[in-house]
């Protein structure tokens, strides 16, 4: 077998990280690693290089412009976008992992390895248009995860949470998998541009859209919208911190990601589908908002916040898919960015406080933001920016969203969002109240955490920076990932709806919903 | 150096404020001690540069005196521009902002016992956000200082405020945000609709607007300013916030951050929504008249001290409103005075009052008594910001009151007289509770049981706090005997701002383009009016 160099581009990111992820399993076959420092360090090494590796050949690719395929793999720039999304939160993930585990008492390994395989099934899932290796992609990075999850085997609630997220994610699966069928029976073809041509021609079979709205349901479960969303707070509260605020994360964004590439350039464009796609998209979103919101508002645990937070920023980012415009779609990847460094930030102050086990309440961060006066400052502003309160990144994404939103006459649907996300300010508070405006702790020791403390306060600068120069991001990273999805999918006839300025009457400020 | 502050003085201000602040919350906390005085030198050093700088500065024929342009970033077509401006209209509400800050600094010297340091730094981060918000022009601009003023106030509230402290922040923080958020829905339907955030450009396309869409505008701009004002009955946060902020916190507070409220009517929701803001007065009158009267009726039955002069300062912005509402140019240019004036007498009050809560531990009225005889410099400074208050004329408060009830009065509106006579029922109120709780206090035998407040009073104000005072003081003076000072900067701006919402619609929009000879002459005979009006 011979490959082109062309190919070789296109395989490099996916393997690097497949070989690590088999690497990892061997090192660790020794018994000592919770004894031996440097097998450990070694383990978790083997999994930083192989992530750095695949980030550094992804931009490589990236900046040569190149867009690099091989069979039904494309690694085209929405796809580089999302591996790059992907091997970062990794990255963050990994290094909380370190520190988390040593406070926990007990390094494994292996949940590098499961880490790993995750990694590679999210970036094929954003990197193919071909439904059945999508559908093996999303099984690639699901199953780790169900095992991810369940990995503190000693704990009940670790057990808990993995089963109603393995079946819950299996009858997904299975949903997504009759989907593809159901779409292959009426077209005869896996390829999502060749489904899409099909299905634009002729009169819409009923089962042509059931097919679709399977496949959504598909997406909206990982994607942890509501009404899929039950096994969020369970699934986040058993993962050890950082596997939590990985899934709560790269899982999110990749769907989000693969929704864009199979609905936004190919399906919605179609009328028939678009028109109910885009209300099934506005109902999803307005449901996920005031649920997860309010569901988040009673919360005392602060894991279980951040699980119902992430359903309730799954529906900001489907408001997006709403207004579906080519800027639209760059808005939500800018969200999406923001929410990585907010979002990681925020799980990774569990483990920068060291606060270990599955119940961890607001009150057991009492008074440590005087303590870690620079972990204390990032993680507010990771809290603000959640918020969305300027001058964050958090704000510029919402900012973005809400104009497309109000720029497509869905006026309505923004101020439901705005409420929403006045809720969350109540919320989001709760943590700086406890960090802050609590008495400390008494005998609490000092925590050792470098590496995760380090990924709080990136995330705090970022954050900041992002907010205040927005540009850089939104022109060189998030701007060509979209136009070249459009660009790909121009035999779909794809419209892009633009409403003119004058056009865009205040009457719609009463029915456009 | 100095060629670059005088080119750039704007940004100077904002971000020199900004750089201070980063810079003493990074000291470690064993050079908290030196915090305060770097945060005194840094906030009185920016006051005497905005000053210095600010103050010789002239008005060209448009009203600006100085400006600074810059495009920011363009996300998804909307370009934002960095846009600082400074006219008639701010000059001294940035001049008093300047001034408040070393003043509140002082004021509450050693009253900040636990992690000093970052009080002052955040103290002086909070003077960033406001200095930047007076400046801004550009809407988003604007939008992110407005925001970005309540969180270094949340936790001034949260962190040092008293015993109710994480609720009152709590509540501040969620009905501010509450009117910006919704407020951001309008801004970005304006955005969108006229493809830029200038309020220049707003306003051009708004006159194309169904009259429907405009009013659900302008309400939605009236929210986000009215609650920070506060009006009634949107005031419920303020009695709360108030009283739980440390001293330092309710003088910066009353003095400066409620007059964004007013402010953002004057410079953002009536140039920008003329037509609506008309179509509203009367109700905003009403609203506004109601929070004179109740706010008064309300501070008079009070115990404590701290809040009486909260409920006091929802009658002294109903004034501001009213005169927003009135819509003339002596209306207006009396709801400008009454709010720097408030800012100083207000913002006086406030520190006096925790002046006595240092050394009582206690601000309950009935915990005092015969105060005057223990400590008669500070009855000397209280009497006289009372009176100010009040708004006894040769004081700062007459001005103002008088200006608006002025203009409400000869406003062409048929509710304006019945109003205005009304609202004067309020200036009677406020010396009723003022004036009943300086007998109680300060008059009177002393409250003789051993845990009283005026048991704990052994010491009169020391240098420092006379220091604090003595400027406060003069400044109540000069605004009450020379007013012109501060009404004459801002008449060209309130003139043209009004002639331009009364306008037919064509005409609209002047406020933002060089007004012509008509405009230039009726800004002189109206400011022969107000002056008139003043005397």
């Amino acid at each position: 077998m011979s490959l082109t160099p062309n190919e070789t581009a296109a395989i490099l990111p996916l393997a690097i990280p497949a070989v690590a992820a088999c690497l990892i399993p061997i090192a660790s076959l020794d018994r000592d690693q919770s004894t031996q420092k440097w097998i450990r360090a070694a383990i978790f090494a083997i999994a930083i290089i192989a992530l750095g590796a695949s980030f550094w050949y992804t931009t490589r690719i990236w900046g040569s412009g190149m867009q690099p395929s091989y069979r039904y793999l494309s690694l085209d720039r929405l796809a580089q976008f999302a591996a790059i999304f992907v091997q970062i939160s990794a990255v963050y993930a990994v290094l909380q992992l370190w520190d988390h585990l040593h406070h926990e008492g007990w390094v494994k390994g292996e949940i590098l390895a499961l880490l790993l395989f995750s990694v590679v099934g999210m970036m094929l899932f954003a990197a193919t248009s071909n439904l059945v290796l999508m559908f093996l992609a999303l099984e690639l990075f699901s199953i780790p995860l169900y095992a991810l999850t369940a990995i503190v085997r000693v704990r009940t609630k670790a057990f808990e949470g993995g089963v109603k997220y393995f079946l819950t994610g299996a009858v997904a699966s299975s949903c997504f998998l009759m989907g593809i069928v159901l779409l292959y029976g009426m077209t005869g073809s896996f390829d999502l541009n060749v489904i899409a041509q099909s299905l634009a021609k002729g009169v819409l079979d009923p089962l042509a859209l059931l097919g679709a709205a399977l496949l959504l349901m598909g997406f909206v479960f990982k994607v942890s919208a509501a009404p899929f969303h039950q096994w969020t707070p369970d699934a986040y509260e058993a993962a050890p911190h950082p596997i939590a605020g990985f899934m709560s994360v790269a899982t999110k964004g990749i769907a989000i990601i693969a929704l864009i590439r199979v609905f936004g350039a190919h399906l919605v464009p179609i009328a028939e589908i678009g028109s109910r796609a885009q209300t099934a998209f506005a109902a999803l979103a307005v449901i996920t908002l005031i649920i997860g919101n309010l569901a988040a508002l009673s919360q005392t645990n602060f894991k279980r916040m951040l699980a119902y937070s992430s359903i309730s920023h799954a529906g900001y980012l489907l408001l997006g898919f709403v207004a579906g415009t080519t800027e639209a779609h760059q808005a939500i990847l800018f969200y999406l960015c923001s929410y990585l460094l907010m979002n990681l930030g925020a799980f990774g102050l569990l483990s920068a406080f060291g606060l270990v086990g599955d119940d961890t309440q607001f009150r057991d961060m009492r008074g440590l933001g005087w303590k870690r006066p620079g972990i204390g400052v990032a993680a507010t502003i990771c809290f603000l920016s959640l918020a969305g309160i300027p001058p964050t990144a958090g704000f510029i994404g919402k900012y973005l969203l809400f104009k497309e939103l109000i720029l497509q006459g869905h006026v309505v649907l923004a101020i439901i969002a705005i409420v929403a996300s006045l809720v969350s300010v109540a919320y989001y508070l709760k943590p700086i109240i406890a960090m802050y405006m609590e008495p400390p702790k008494e005998d609490s020791e000092p925590v050792i955490a470098p590496f995760a403390g380090a990924t709080v306060l990136v995330s705090g600068v970022l954050i900041i920076v992002l907010g205040l120069i927005p540009g850089r991001l939104l022109d060189g990273l998030v701007k060509p990932s979209i136009i070249q999805v459009q660009g790909g999918a121009a035999d779909a006839e794809v419209e892009v709806v633009e409403i003119s300025l004058e056009e865009l009457s205040p009457n719609q400020l009463k029915d456009s919903f | 150096m100095n060629h670059w502050i005088g080119n750039n003085i704007l940004t100077f201000l904002i971000f020199a404020p900004l750089f201070w602040g980063l810079l003493l919350l990074a000291l470690p906390n064993k050079l908290s001690l030196f915090t305060k005085y770097l945060a005194l030198i840094g906030s009185l050093g920016i006051f005497v540069i905005a000053a210095m700088r600010l103050l010789p500065l002239e008005p060209n024929n448009e009203g600006v005196m100085f400006s600074e342009l810059a495009p920011m970033f363009t996300l998804l077509n909307i370009p934002v521009e960095y846009h600082l401006s400074l006219d008639g209209l701010n000059l001294w509400l940035v001049l008093l902002t300047a001034f408040l800050v070393p003043i509140s600094i002082a004021g509450a010297w050693n009253s900040v016992k636990d992690r000093s340091g970052s009080f002052f730094a955040l103290f002086i981060l909070l003077e960033c956000a406001m200095l930047g918000a007076l400046l801004a022009r550009d809407l988003f601009l604007f939008y992110i200082f407005w925001e970005a003023m309540l969180i270094p106030m949340y936790f001034l509230i949260g962190v040092w405020g008293g015993p109710e402290r994480k609720y009152a922040a709590n509540k501040f923080m969620i009905f501010t945000l509450a009117g910006s958020l919704l407020w951001l829905v309008a801004l970005l339907y304006l955005a969108v609709n006229a493809q830029s955030f200038s309020p220049g450009d707003m306003a051009q396309k708004v006159i194309n607007m169904p009259f429907s869409a405009q009013c659900w505008l302008y309400l939605a701009f009236a929210l986000a300013f009215a609650i920070k004002v506060p009006l009634f009955p949107l005031h419920t946060w303020l009695p709360d916030a108030h009283t739980e902020a440390p001293t330092a916190g309710s003088a910066i507070l009353a003095g400066v951050l409620l007059k964004m409220g007013g402010y953002g009517f004057l410079r953002f929701a009536i140039p920008i929504l003329p037509a609506a803001a008309l179509h509203y007065a009367k109700h905003f009158a009403i609203l506004a008249l109601i929070a004179i009267i109740y706010g008064a009726l309300v501070a008079m039955a009070q115990k404590d001290i701290k809040k009486l002069v909260a409920y006091s300062s929802v009658s002294h912005m109903g004034f501001v409103m009213l005169g927003i509402a009135s819509f003339t140019v002596i209306g207006a240019q009396g709801a400008m005075m009454q709010m720097l004036s408030h800012g100083v007498s207000t913002g006086a009050l406030f520190l006096l009052v925790g002046m006595l809560y240092d050394r009582a531990h206690t601000r309950m009225i009935t915990d005092f008594g015969g105060v005057a005889s223990r400590m008669p410099i500070f009855t000397f400074f209280f009497i006289v910001v009372t009176l100010s208050s009040i708004g006894l004329p040769l004081t700062n408060g007459f001005i103002g009151e008088f200006l608006v009830l002025n203009g409400t009065f000869v406003s062409g509106f048929s509710w304006g007289r019945v109003v205005a006579v009304i609202a004067s029922s309020g200036i009677l109120l406020g010396a009723v509770y003022m004036l009943w709780m300086v007998k109680r206090v300060f008059w009177g035998p002393e409250n003789a049981s051993p845990g009283s407040g005026t048991a704990h009073l052994t010491a009169d104000l020391n240098v420092r706090e006379i220091a604090v005072m003595t400027p406060l003081v003069v400044l109540i003076f000069w605004m009450g005997l020379h007013h012109i000072t501060f009404t004459g900067a801002s008449e060209p701006c309130v003139t043209r701002l009004l002639e331009d919402a009364e306008a037919p619609p064509p005409a609209r929009a002047l406020f933002f383009n060089t007004p012509d000879q008509t405009q230039k002459d009726t800004q002189q005979d109206t400011q022969q009016d107000t002056q008139q009006g003043a005397q």
